[in-house]
């Protein structure tokens, strides 16, 4: 057992801080000095060197603040823009207080952290000062001066020079002996005791959310000032809570279609172009809405037809391959005989690329022999 | 000790003085009344503030038992004393309400939205709130102030008994204080808008002015060589007080923009639609320098809070910067867009040059540190 330091004690800060020159010029060891409190001063006394701690903040805390600024600016301009509150996506009013927040919550966990593990160098178990008898006095009333080894030290004339300052009670500390730092008891013990916290803890949280919301005050979130859907109000004249669109109102995308009749319908021109890609579009939307009772070649012949006994319109008929694509759309728009609208399932683009699709079914079932290449 | 140079400061400001009298008078007849008032309101806030905001600091000395600044008090003490002289200011001020304040003009009475407050807005209800926070302002210069110079011979320690039961009392009295200037004197030129938080941002750039006012006015005496046992540790203490309250300004003057910007109501983001078109944008941006970044980043590192070259700067640039925010509060209101001319240089040079020639007169009264304060020796031997 090697020795570790020697300790002198002394009863006052001021003992101590008259100490700490004469004991430095000897050049005995490393000085280091263990008191109640933090006494101003004891840092330029023991020379020791600034603390990089603040830096390491200041770092920290800046790239918390940019890591919420992109994380918030990614989040509602970049990846999901929506207009919230009727603020622009990536107003940036709006990421302040989480800049605030995530810049304190790194630049805390830093300081903590940083402390702790870097600077302070834990977990270190079993610093010989713990077994020091003088242990007691100094989380009280004693100030202590230790002079420790770096690497060697010698004692005697450790023991001489703190005598010569003073020193009330001096005691030699050895280093204790050091079992492995990660032994399979000390590994299952903080692994145990982090489950059992998260158990705990989880528990706990489970309840609260459970219970709580039905104590007062929080409950108060129940109860709003509000009206539902369907509810009764006595602010409206009708006393109804919910009100119908203004006069007029058109829902997003759905045009109203502005022609009249069939026959006027008749003149309209199909704006798409007879590409693969629209008829592939047409394809694939007569095949869903239309298919099931006009048969897939358009012909009338459909699954449904024959379960309901209805009779859809054999688009193959002599009357419809001379019937005009206006015509077709308006069918398809408002319905006719017992077909209902398709109106609300296919936009403008898909049903004009229906027509052409149809037109296309018609042509197939009535190729003549000049169509063979 | 003084140098020709140093003999001959009273003369050239007293010469400046009196040049920023006249230039004050001709703005009267060329500029307009109207201008004339925001300018003397200005001036009057600045120096209000700033006093109070001086002896913010030494009643919180008193409050908490602090030790490490009872060998600056007398700074602070005597730029406290500034509130003197503000009293004529404050009196004269009164002229502006009817001209520059809506509430208190007959027409108030139509508008639905100031016939509830007309009373309270009216010029005599409103004279009476200012002259109650100027006698409250005058009680505590007195208990804090004339107490502690007296101490210095009489070594009283009855002084200290007495300042600190008082402190609590005025910290009430600042609050009202504070808040009654913040609440007539600025919101009431607009006094459809209001803020709930407005005395507390007043509280924020005037204690920030007494703040630097104080560091400034210690690192001048010590270039005199005076004040020598004062170390760096109180130089700290003051700048990171400086620091803090820079990012506090900056906290409760975004808060109260965060919360206005996201509600979007017309009656709340007028005021700052004010302040944000018209030129005022650059003045917006420039007053979140000017108060913030630079002051913060220039005092972030633990060496330059005590720094006297750093500190002086910094400390010019905050009372700068305290100015620049009573500009930008009061005088959107004009609705003439950015006015910077000789009307407002006349206004500048009269009141600096008044403010520094009563600061240097204040700097002869009493001992340079209080002598008769029996925790002196605490707060000299004060180390961080």
């Amino acid at each position: 057992m090697r020795d570790f330091a020697v300790l002198g004690l002394f009863d006052s800060a001021d003992a101590l801080m008259a100490a700490i020159p004469k004991v430095k010029e000897k050049q005995l060891g490393r000085l280091e000095t263990y008191t109640p409190y933090p006494i101003h001063g004891m840092d330029e006394a023991l020379e020791l060197r600034r603390s990089p701690l603040g830096g390491m903040v200041l770092g920290m805390g800046i790239l918390g603040a940019l890591t919420a600024l992109g994380f918030q600016y990614w989040i509602s301009a970049v990846d999901y823009p929506i207009v919230t509150g009727g603020k622009a996506p990536g107003s940036w009013e709006a990421f302040v207080p989480i800049m605030f927040e995530i810049m304190v919550a790194f630049a805390t966990f830093t300081a903590g952290l940083g402390m702790l593990l870097l600077l302070n160098k834990l977990p270190f178990f079993g610093h010989p000062i713990l077994t020091a008898k003088a242990m007691l006095g100094i989380t009280r009333d004693r100030f202590a001066l230790a002079i420790e080894a770096d690497p060697e030290l010698d004692t005697e004339a450790a023991k001489a020079a703190l005598n010569a300052v003073g020193a009330l009670d001096i005691e030699v500390l050895t280093r204790p002996e050091q079992g492995p730092f990660l032994s399979a008891d000390f590994i299952l013990r903080t692994t145990s005791g982090i489950f059992i916290a998260c158990l705990v803890a989880g528990l706990a949280m489970y309840g609260a959310v459970k219970l709580m919301p039905v104590l007062s005050p929080v409950s108060h979130m129940l109860n709003q000032p509000r009206v539902n859907a369907q509810q009764a109000s006595s602010f409206f004249a009708d006393g109804r809570a919910m009100r119908m669109p203004v006069q007029g109102t058109v829902a997003r995308g759905y045009l109203p279609f502005g022609v009249a009749s069939p026959e006027a319908a008749a003149a309209l021109v199909n704006p798409l172009p007879r590409t693969p890609e629209v008829l592939a579009m047409g394809r694939q939307a007569f095949t869903v809405r239309c298919a099931v009772c006009h048969g897939p070649a358009a012909n009338g012949v459909g699954s449904l037809g024959s379960a309901y006994g209805a009779k859809p319109a054999n688009l193959q008929a002599p009357q419809f391959l001379a019937y005009p694509d206006g015509k077709i759309l308006w069918a398809i728009v408002n319905g006719k005989n017992a077909m209902p609208s398709q109106a609300a399932d296919l936009t403008e683009e898909q049903r004009w690329a229906v027509v052409h699709y149809v037109r296309a079914l018609q042509r197939a079932q009535n190729a003549k022999d000049e169509d063979i290449p | 000790m003084r140098t020709d140079s140093a003999s001959k400061t009273p003369t050239v400001l007293l010469g400046l003085l009196i040049l920023g009298g006249l230039g004050v008078a001709a703005s009267w007849f060329s500029a307009g009344p109207e201008r004339f008032w925001a300018n003397w309101i200005l001036w009057f806030l600045f120096y209000f503030t700033l006093a109070l905001g001086a002896l913010f600091l030494v009643a919180l000395e008193h409050l908490v038992a602090a030790r490490w600044s009872v060998p600056i008090r007398r700074l602070p003490e005597r730029i406290a004393t500034l509130l003197l002289p503000v009293v004529p200011v404050a009196l004269i001020a009164l002229g502006a309400v009817p001209v520059l304040y809506p509430g208190s003009r007959p027409a108030a009475l139509q508008n639905p939205l100031l016939a509830g407050k007309a009373v309270w807005l009216g010029l005599p209800f409103f004279s009476l709130r200012t002259v109650l926070c100027l006698v409250l302002s005058l009680l505590a210069l007195a208990v804090f102030v004339r107490g502690s110079l007296r101490q210095d011979a009489s070594r009283d320690p009855g002084f200290n008994v007495r300042a600190r039961k008082f402190a609590p009392a005025f910290m009430a009295i600042f609050a009202f204080v504070m808040t009654a200037l913040a609440f007539d004197w600025i919101s009431g030129l607009t006094p459809e808008w209001y803020s709930d938080i407005f005395g507390v941002y007043l509280f924020a750039g005037g204690f920030l002015a007494g703040l630097a006012a104080t560091t400034l006015t210690l690192i001048h005496v010590q270039g005199q060589g005076r004040l020598r046992d004062v170390t760096g540790h109180h130089r700290y203490n003051l700048g990171g007080f400086l620091f803090g309250f820079t990012v506090f300004w900056s906290y409760i003057g975004f808060a109260q923009y965060m919360l206005m910007w996201y509600g979007n109501l017309p009656d709340e983001v007028l005021w700052y639609r004010d302040r944000l078109e018209h030129g005022w944008h650059g003045i917006t941006l420039a007053l979140a320098f000017v108060h913030f970044l630079v002051p913060f980043f220039a005092l972030v590192t633990r060496d330059a809070k005590g720094d006297p070259r750093r500190l002086r700067w910094v400390a010019m640039l905050m009372l700068g910067a305290h100015a620049l925010d009573l500009y930008w509060l009061v005088f959107p209101v004009l609705g003439k867009g950015v006015l910077f001319s000789w009307p407002e240089l006349s206004f500048a040079v009269f009141f600096l040059a008044g403010g520094l020639l009563w600061i240097r007169k204040a700097l002869t009264w009493g001992e340079d540190m209080p002598v008769g304060d029996a925790f002196l020796r605490q707060g000299l031997e004060f180390r961080l």
